[in-house]
């Protein structure tokens, strides 16, 4: 008797999404679909808009990454008009960026991830949350929130709300840092490295007791997608870079996005399958988000982060990985990566210099492309603008919907693991840390 | 205070799926906080199903009290936007792409607010809505606001009771009908009350004189009608929800609603009076806005050395932190915009976009936003030129709130 397994909805995730997953009278499975079932049409709404009025309106497609939903579409216009933007706007929007990363990556990592870790994946799904979590494990719970808060704080900072900030504008940023509020924060830069190393090494830790599971479930040689400035981890400015499954790297300029990222229209998700276009879908099926980015990098940009890169890549043998569960892992090491950028910037003189905002910006009739690396994977904006500076038509292509196809092609290969080999059975799993 | 909360169901957060949800008896849960537009017939389906199990539902940020930019949709018919998206974009290589129909759940023709598809109880507005008012209203909903019902009314320990009382003297003073027991004791500085301790058991005899007052509301001063508006909000207990700024959406439900609704039980038949009177009047006076705006609680000088002679946009030049955006020549919805938010756009030199929703309903926005720039800063432009340089009339003015205009339905 085929059977049909749903899962409704998915649940710590930032969207709306179901799994229906078919098995065969045999046992095997038949078919495994990610359902997303929310989409705003913000693609056709922003037609008609100011241009510039369009990264006042973006943010709202994600309330946990509004940040390079704000700066893409921003760089976006840029392109089309033609505009530079001054050294000091640029490293605002870097620091900015960086916050976000921080705040994020603490809170996936804490919220989103952890309960599974450390409650085991058998725990009561109604304890199996952050809320728990902090009750058990206070210090820890304490610190993840003064993480996330320091992140947050800076976002609203610079940004001015750190949910849908407002401060990125066509030519640069409205107001540079204050010196007053940049004292403030890099007074609380040591605690921060310290707690994100304390992150690292709880991640760390994390990894060793779930092995078994790190080296065993869902190991999916994909194509990866990420974004590279000279090859160096980035994620604010750069090329986009497709990885081979085999470990090939491939360097695509942000106007030619088109050569490389094709999109597939699946029958049953309105998130939309991404792949490689040369190698045709669905061979050519990306994954994006913290792993792929690691596979795209050279190196990372921080001496503490690269360290950890070098240590992952050491430990698992392979310059590419293809072990979902390090996921997590890379996660970690783009966190710690994210406050070591934002320790150089608080101390750059640049974030409080005035001179952030190009004076003499004209709109003119093109498109620009803007791409940046959100906290979910890679982000793009393409915006035709007309002579007058209003929106005639606009692409996204945002960071989630970049790894759909890749996670429902690892979620099949799961599957099958599951329901066909059953290998979950001989799995060595550690004592939950919160029993 | 989120060991306090028993949460029951919330996707993002925690493990219980949608039929946990659905197996609970109507009315289980307390409080329901609903987000989001509704975009798709599973959005409409989930905001029907939190009702049926919610005792009370609160519209949790723009999305759900406007309909948020998602709104700006509703200019073209949705099969145009489908199209756009699923077939039209660049990226696309299907041959023949289709609109996603396996295990999805469609899309709503319009997107219309919250309160059009279930009744809603509470709002919270703002895009986001901001931390403290969150706080504030799980505070209230934990108990925790507001004060019991005093027996006595606020007049009975008034220092003014014995000679001296503002209201005698014929300033709107909600003391005959709040409850006694506060700290901030507004008439010992010769202020009236407001009514910010919510209603008492009992009421003073003085009540006539303020029903007299709320029953002629036309005669009074600018101040008091701002005060009807205040008592009116707290009488509701919205301000509670929103932190005691006005931002809750009260101006919307006393359009909507034709008589008070008090989470209070057992109020005097005297105090019931009062409220649904200025009910009434506030509700009878399309053009009352007597009402908070972002300018009012805006740091930047209105009346500055600054005039507007031409509609400026946000990527000109770089305005100096004094001045009123619109005087220097930039659009900013602060005038039509309601507070709340605290101006946290204005701080980082960006103009209000309007993120916590109109101080007025169902009018045409960009005329209105001309008439107050034209009539009250400096502003060299007639209401004619002004709207004719505003090049995307609904995206400035309607951002947030097209979705809940019913002239654009």
């Amino acid at each position: 008797m085929v059977k049909e397994i749903e899962v409704e909805p998915v649940t710590r995730l930032e969207g709306h999404g179901a799994l229906h997953l078919t098995l065969g009278d045999d046992g095997t499975v038949k078919d495994v679909q990610f359902n997303i079932q929310s989409t705003r049409f913000f693609e056709k709404f922003v037609e008609g808009r100011y241009c510039e009025h369009i990264p006042r309106i973006t943010p709202r497609i994600c309330g946990i990454c509004p940040i390079p939903h704000h700066l893409t579409p921003t760089k976006a216009v840029e392109d089309a008009w033609k505009v530079e933007i001054p050294e000091p706007a640029y490293k605002l929007r870097q620091l900015l960026q960086n916050a976000k990363q921080y705040s994020s990556h603490a809170l996936h990592f804490y919220a989103l991830a952890a309960p599974d870790f450390l409650l085991g994946p058998f725990a009561d799904p109604a304890l199996r949350n952050v809320v728990h979590v902090i009750n058990k494990m206070p210090d820890v719970g304490a610190m993840a929130l003064k993480m996330m808060d320091f992140g947050q704080k800076l976002c609203a900072e610079i940004g001015g709300k750190s949910v849908h900030p407002i401060s990125a504008i066509v030519g640069g940023m409205k107001k540079p840092m204050d010196e007053d509020a940049r004292d403030k924060f890099l007074k609380q830069i040591e605690d921060q490295v310290e707690w994100s190393k304390k992150t690292v090494e709880i991640g760390l830790k994390v990894v060793e007791d779930y092995w078994d599971v790190v080296a065993n479930v869902g190991v999916v040689p994909t194509y990866y997608v990420g974004m590279t400035k000279n090859g160096v981890h980035d994620i604010y400015d750069g090329d986009i870079r497709i990885v081979t499954p085999d470990g090939k790297k491939i360097d695509y300029a942000p106007q030619n996005y088109l050569d490389a990222l094709g999109e597939h229209i699946p029958p049953h998700s309105y998130a939309t399958h991404m792949y490689y276009k040369p190698a045709g879908y669905p061979e050519g099926i990306y994954r994006a988000n913290t792993l792929a980015m690691l596979n795209c990098a050279d190196k990372m940009a921080t001496p503490l982060a690269d360290e950890a890169l070098k240590a992952m890549r050491a430990k698992v043998g392979t310059d590419v990985i293809h072990h979902t569960f390090a996921y997590h892992w890379a996660r970690l090491i783009e966190l710690v990566e994210s406050i070591e950028v934002i320790a150089t910037l608080l101390q750059d003189p640049d974030i409080v210099n005035p001179d952030c905002k190009t004076l003499d910006v004209e709109p003119r009739e093109g498109q620009g492309v803007g791409v940046t690396e959100a906290p979910r994977g890679l982000l793009l904006y393409n915006i035709w603008s007309d002579n007058d500076g209003i929106c005639k038509k606009a692409n996204l292509l945002v960071a989630t919907n970049h790894n759909i196809a890749g996670i429902e092609k690892t979620l099949m290969h799961v599957a099958k693991q599951v329901f066909e080999d059953k290998a979950l059975e001989g799995l060595k799993l550690p004592d939950p840390w919160i029993k | 205070m989120l060991p306090a909360l028993d949460i029951v169901y919330w996707p993002a957060v925690v493990d219980f799926k949608e039929d946990s949800l659905k197996a609970r008896p109507d009315g289980d849960v307390l409080v329901g906080f609903v987000e989001g537009s509704l975009r798709t017939n599973k959005d409409l389906e989930q905001a029907k199903l939190m009702r049926e199990k919610c005792q009370l539902i609160i519209a949790f940020g723009s999305c759900s009290c406007y309909g948020n930019v998602h709104g700006l949709a509703n200019q073209w018919d949705i099969q145009e936007a489908i199209d756009r998206k699923f077939t039209q974009a660049e990226s696309i290589t299907n041959e023949s792409p289709k609109e996603p129909t396996v295990h999805m759940p469609g899309f709503t023709s319009k997107i219309v607010p919250l309160d059009e598809v279930i009744k809603v109880d509470a709002y919270i507005a703002g895009c986001p809505p901001k931390p403290e008012q969150i706080i504030s209203a799980v505070q209230f909903l934990l108990g925790q606001k507001p004060q019991p019902m005093a027996d006595a009314p606020f007049c009975s320990e008034c220092v003014l009771r014995d000679s001296g009382c503002v209201l005698e003297k014929g300033v709107l003073c909600f003391g005959p009908i709040t409850s006694a027991g506060c700290s901030l004791k507004c008439t010992s500085d010769g202020k009236p009350c407001v009514g910010c301790f919510g209603p008492s058991k009992a009421v003073d005899a003085r009540v006539g004189k303020l029903t007299d007052m709320v029953k002629n509301a036309d005669s009074l001063s600018s101040g008091d009608k701002k005060n009807l508006y205040e008592f009116l909000a707290l009488f509701l207990n919205v301000p509670l929800m929103a932190g005691f700024d006005l931002a809750g959406d009260i101006l919307k439900q006393v359009k909507k609603k034709g008589t008070p609704q008090t989470p209070l039980a057992n109020l005097p038949s005297e105090t019931e009076q009062v409220a649904s009177t200025i009910m009434s009047y506030l509700r009878d006076h399309r053009d009352f806005t007597e009402i908070s705006t972002v300018c009012d609680t805006c740091p930047r000088i209105i009346g500055s050395k600054s005039t507007m002679t031409r509609v400026k946009r946000d990527y000109e030049g770089l305005p100096n932190m004094e001045d009123c955006f619109i005087e220097q020549g930039y659009l900013c919805a602060g005038p039509i915009t309601r507070a709340g938010c605290g101006g946290l756009c204005i701080r980082v030199n960006a103009p209000c976009s309007g993120c916590y929703g109109q101080t007025e309903w169902n009018v045409n926005q960009a005329e209105r936003f001309a008439e107050v720039a034209t009539k009250g800063f400096n502003v060299a432009l007639s209401k004619e030129e002004l709207l004719s340089q505003m090049k995307d009339k609904l995206g400035f003015s309607e951002k947030f709130t097209l979705a809940a205009n019913k002239n654009y339905r």
